[in-house]
């Protein structure tokens, strides 16, 4: 059995089916309930991966930034890295760019080894680095065209301005662009040789809502345009929104891997139901012994674990029976940010998320 | 290495600084404004009267009066010099700019003049060629003087002349000086604040790092690098010396040697700003640093200053000092024109350039950690 994400066409929503590799069937919208066909896609093979790390090491003095870390990215998928500040994400990214040079460990990038292999490498990747600030007195076109001069096999410069919705600011010089501007500028420079690979580190940091959701688009569309993206982030609204799969790093491990689904379904503890203004006491209590995983939040609050949906009617006919006042009631599914808190015990990012 | 690469990150590199009104004030504007400064500070003395020097080797009622005649229009003062000294070695020894010797039977010519039409005597008239402007000043004084003897005197037939002689000056005019040492300054600070920047601003921003994903090789990178400082080399020393020849009128020599110091003093100062680079990463503490070591050797170098001027010890230090090498090889090129210590000043700034363009490449880290 295989999972794969779907955008429903309908709602917009994000959702997921599973099936047989190959499979064709009917799916229904688990939000709208729309229904449609979808394919599942063929088993993956080793040759579908873009990117093989294999008990990648790298220590600066004392410290272990990246501690023994294997994983591997199919071709044409989203893979986030995602992790707090200092938890060796540039590290890693850059030493499979082979910016940085590994204390031990093994990259393949397209079945070939970085080691031996970067020159052919680099014509086939493009890299937008953290907190990059291109050449500040050349336009969006000159600085595109500047840096497609530097390879032999190029991209059209056009499509990329037009894909990346640049066309506006074709003739602004660079540092006269915003930040979002400036970002999808440097996705766009990731671009010009037309690259089967693409690096992400942390693109979105720093921007508002709006910047951030266009630099969202344009990396869901580099996927449907076939390429491989390597993405790092510590927003995790960002992986759930983007990715495929997600790699959890902390302290240079990585601590928790696989789709978005599959994390929830490991991780996570279904869903929570939050009752607002009660007496908490006597709501736990009286859960509790209906076998209910309750507990109180404080401010007069009590969060339910949900395994499945019938069981919400259940909790508050209980509630009811026992004549326990309360204000409101809200559901929410396990997210990243639940997960990640339950694996280290810490906070993923201060930084709230629009 | 593709010429194609290193063109297009060149072109790059002369539209960034073109448009940018900081870079070009301190390569284009700066120096000007500099040698303008200094231009008025050192050449606005006394220059409203003219001084000439007189040797009157005849000592007669006539060539008194065409004295005093000199001294009647204002215009000049007359100095005079004893019949006793020997001219060519005066006029070294003195830096005097402008003499005129009166010679020995001029009364006689005159009186004999009257009798015979063919007769004539002519004054010996010694200038600098370097003062080209109050030069003009005081022949016309001159002229005038001679022509209004020869009308009173015979009515207009010319009994009178004068006869030119160039002086070659032993000593040369400030500018002569300072122009070549304003060129080294200005390379200078172009090649170390410029590979400055290029080491600590684009390592902070990415470029750096971004570059080494691409095929660019670090050969292209350098080179186009290098052709970029030396075209910001060229277009400054081009301009210091426009503004030197129309403004101050001296006489510069454009040679080989020169042009060889010039692109080996880009290499030198470019390999300085790399090595700076290197060891100060925050690219503010960088101008910094690279402020302390440019400004005290612009003082100590001699690019403003003679070096006899200073105590022995400051003299024996400036002899360390790369600048030294390249604004002494640049004024014994142009403006000097002694050869044979052009050549030794050549070979010191290579030597230098070598070795520090060497060093820069090599320690330089390309990668990160
Ligand atoms: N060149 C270096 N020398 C020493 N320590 C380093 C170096 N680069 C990174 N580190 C350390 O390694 C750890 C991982 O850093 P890294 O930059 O990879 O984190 P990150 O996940 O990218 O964080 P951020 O979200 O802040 O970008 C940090 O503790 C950092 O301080
Ligand atoms: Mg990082």
């Amino acid at each position: 059995m295989i999972e794969k994400r779907f955008k429903c066409p309908d709602c917009g929503k994000v959702a997921s089916h599973s099936g047989m590799p190959g499979e064709i069937k009917i799916i229904y919208c688990p939000y709208c309930g729309s229904k449609g066909r979808a394919r599942l896609p063929e088993l993956k093979h080793i040759e579908d991966l873009a990117i093989e790390v294999s008990g990648l090491r790298k220590i600066y003095g004392d410290l272990v930034a990246v501690n023994d870390i294997s994983f591997s990215v199919k071709k044409g998928e989203i893979f986030a890295f995602l992790g707090p500040n200092g938890a060796g994400k540039t590290t890693t990214v850059e030493m499979i760019e082979s910016i940085r040079q590994p204390t031990a460990g093994t990259i393949k990038l397209s079945g070939k080894d970085i080691k031996t292999h970067f020159n052919d490498i680099k014509k086939n990747i493009g890299v937008l680095p953290q907190e990059f600030h291109s050449f500040e007195r050349l336009t969006v076109r000159e600085t595109l065209v500047y840096f497609s001069k530097l390879y032999k096999k190029r991209a059209d410069i056009n499509k990329i301005i037009e894909s990346m919705d640049l066309k506006s600011c074709e003739k602004t010089l660079y540092k006269n662009l915003s930040g979002g501007l400036r970002q999808r500028v440097g996705v766009a420079i990731s671009l010009v040789n037309d690259p089967d690979i693409v690096f992400l580190d942390e693109p979105t940091t720093g921007l508002d809502p709006k910047a951030r959701r266009d630099v969202w688009n344009v990396i869901a569309g580099l996927r449907d345009n076939g390429k491989t993206v390597f993405l790092t982030t510590h927003y995790m609204e960002e992986a759930e929104y983007l990715a495929d799969h997600i790699a959890i790093i902390h302290r240079g491990k990585i601590i928790a891997e696989g789709s978005l689904n599959e994390l929830i379904e490991r991780y996570g503890h279904g869903s929570l139901l939050r009752i607002k203004r009660c007496k908490t006491d006597d709501a736990v209590k009286t859960l509790r012994e209906k076998g209910f995983d309750a507990s109180s939040e404080g401010n007069g609050n009590i969060a339910v674990k949900i395994d499945y949906k019938d069981r919400v009617l259940d909790v508050l006919s209980n509630l009811r029976h026992e004549c326990i006042e309360y204000e409101s009631i809200d559901i929410r599914r396990s997210n990243l940010e639940e997960i990640f808190l339950q694996l280290t015990g810490a906070k993923l990012t201060g930084e709230e998320i629009a | 290495m593709r010429p194609s690469v290193i063109a297009t990150d060149f072109v790059a590199s002369i539209k960034t600084w073109s448009r940018s009104k900081g870079t070009l004030f301190w390569t284009l504007a700066f120096p000007i404004m500099l040698i303008l400064i200094f231009g008025a500070i050192f050449s606005g003395i006394g220059e409203t009267e003219y001084t000439l020097h007189i040797q009157d080797l005849d000592g007669s009622e006539m060539s008194r009066s065409f004295i005093e005649s000199l001294n009647g229009t204002g215009a000049i003062k007359t100095k005079i010099v004893t019949s006793s000294e020997n001219i060519t070695s005066y006029i070294d020894e003195n830096s005097i700019d402008r003499l005129v010797v009166i010679p020995k039977g001029y009364e006689e010519t005159i009186n004999k003049s009257f009798i015979d039409q063919n007769t004539s005597v002519n004054l010996s008239f010694y200038l600098d060629p370097g003062e080209q402007t109050s030069n003009q000043v005081v022949i016309s004084v001159v002229s005038s003087v001679i022509q209004s003897f020869n009308m009173k005197l015979t009515g207009g037939r010319n009994i009178i002349g004068i006869e030119q002689i160039s002086t070659i000056p032993e000593e040369f005019t400030f500018f002569d000086f300072f122009l070549p040492g304003m060129i080294g300054f200005t390379i200078m600070q172009t090649c170390v604040y410029g590979s400055i920047e290029r080491n600590t601003k684009f390592r902070k921003d990415g470029i750096l790092r971004k570059l080494l994903t691409t095929p660019i090789t670090r050969t292209e990178w350098i080179l186009s690098k290098m052709l970029f400082m030396l075209f910001l080399s060229f277009i400054s020393t081009s301009l210091i010396i426009a503004v030197g020849i129309i403004v101050y009128g001296i006489s510069v020599h454009i040679t080989p040697l020169m042009i060889i110091i010039i692109i080996a003093a880009s290499f030198l100062f470019s390999g300085l700003g790399m090595l700076i680079g290197r060891f100060v990463k925050d690219e503010e503490t960088a101008d910094t640093a690279g402020g302390a070591i440019t400004f005290p050797m612009m003082f100590l170098a001699g690019t403003f200053f003679q070096l006899e001027m200073m105590p022995e010890f400051l003299q024996a230090f400036a002899r360390v000092l790369p600048l030294y090498y390249v604004n002494e090889g640049l004024r014994n090129a142009m403006t000097y024109m002694n050869q044979s210590e052009a050549i030794l000043n050549t070979i010191a700034v290579i030597i230098f350039a070598s070795v520090f363009f060497i060093a820069g490449v090599l320690l330089t880290k390309w990668k990160e950690d």
